[in-house]
């Protein structure tokens, strides 16, 4: 997952000057990067504040990338920096004086971007493989995940299965997800993760 | 392959519930992709050399006058930009003083241009948005600030 050939591919046509291959960065990364901006409870107006300019220091930045795998690294890295900057100025404006200094030591700030990253590609994976299910399956999860949650009778009646074979069908679709490609590979990147984690945070 | 999250049931419909319920508005993919309108490989980079923005935080100048201006200097190896914004102007000038054509090129995508005079002068509207100033002179030097936001 890390080495994605697909993204070392699209980094390289990008730096290139290809917008095509550009916008895809863009459409794989940007929840990552929205992501962060939530995790520091950024309004919308701050979020794009925040991605605009690290979406403009990654074209800049594109070139010089010697290793396109380390790009999930870098992007986290860079929101993070970021939304610190926007929180810190939103302080000051709001003359919240005395505000605890939240930064944290480089190797816990590395653990941090570390497991946004790993959320991210979870989250990617998880969202590709249910785009790969069956529209049975699809419908079943969407309404399983419902909150507050659906009764059995209503799921039941809307998608016209016996309330009996609800728990089965559930159990055979997360196995189907469970069986994808996207989350298979995901399951094998878990394996060697500590050996990777150093490469990964480069161009600081 | 012992992730908790992908072994058990209910933990893998959690982590599937996590995973599409953060939907990313529109406007911020696209506003990702107008990023790469103002690639630019041939321009050299004129840093941000002095910002009198800094000093006021640093307090180490009185406190901000809403009228006072801001001044920025950007520096490449042939040519510096500065920058003086006084309310609804912002007064450039090419160092050394030379013409040449100056583009406004905005985050979003957009852009507008003027022409600096013989001695190097122009002034613009200062954007309200993130924005960066691009420099060709006659003698051909090309140079661009970095991201300004004022």
């Amino acid at each position: 997952m890390r080495d994605d050939p697909i993204v070392i591919a699209l980094v390289g046509r990008a730096s290139a000057g290809e917008q095509a291959a550009w916008d895809e960065i863009v459409e794989r990364f940007a929840p990552l990067v929205w992501s962060i901006c939530r995790r520091f409870r950024l309004s919308e107006a701050d979020a794009h504040d925040v991605a605009q300019n690290v979406w403009l220091r990654l074209v800049e930045y594109l070139p010089s990338l010697r290793e396109p795998a380390a790009l999930p690294g870098w992007l986290a890295t860079t929101t993070r920096r970021e939304c610190l900057r926007v929180q810190r100025i939103s302080w000051q404006q709001e003359k919240q004086l005395g505000q605890p200094e939240i930064d944290l030591p480089a190797d816990e700030e590395s653990t941090q971007v570390d497991r946004w990253v790993i959320a991210h590609e979870r989250d990617s994976a998880l969202r590709r493989a249910f785009a790969d299910l069956g529209q049975r399956c699809r419908q079943l999860l969407a309404m399983l995940m419902r909150d507050p949650p659906e009764p059995y009778a209503k799921i039941s009646s809307d998608l016209g299965i016996p309330v009996g074979s609800i728990g089965p069908s559930r159990a055979r679709c997360l196995q189907q997800l469970r069986g994808s490609p996207f989350v298979a590979a995901l399951a094998e990147g878990t394996t060697g993760r500590g050996e990777r984690r150093d490469r990964r945070v480069v161009g600081r | 392959m012992t992730d908790a999250w992908l072994d058990d049931d209910d933990a893998l419909l959690g982590a599937l519930k996590v995973a599409l319920a953060d939907d990313v508005p529109a406007s911020f993919v696209e506003m990702g992709k107008a990023s790469f309108t103002w690639r630019d490989i041939d321009a050299e980079l004129a840093a941000l050399t002095y910002d009198s923005a800094y000093d006021l935080l640093a307090g180490s100048a009185t406190r901000a006058d809403p009228a006072a201006a801001r001044n920025l200097t950007f520096e490449a190896r042939d040519l510096s930009i500065e920058l003086e914004i006084v309310g609804d102007v912002l007064h450039g000038q090419l160092v050394p003083p030379q013409a040449g054509q100056v583009e406004i090129r905005r985050a979003d995508g957009t852009s507008s241009a003027t022409s600096a005079n013989d001695v190097g002068y122009f002034t613009i509207t200062p954007p309200t948005c993130r924005f960066r100033l691009h420099c060709r002179t006659t003698a051909d030097v090309v140079v661009q600030t970095d991201w300004i936001t004022l």
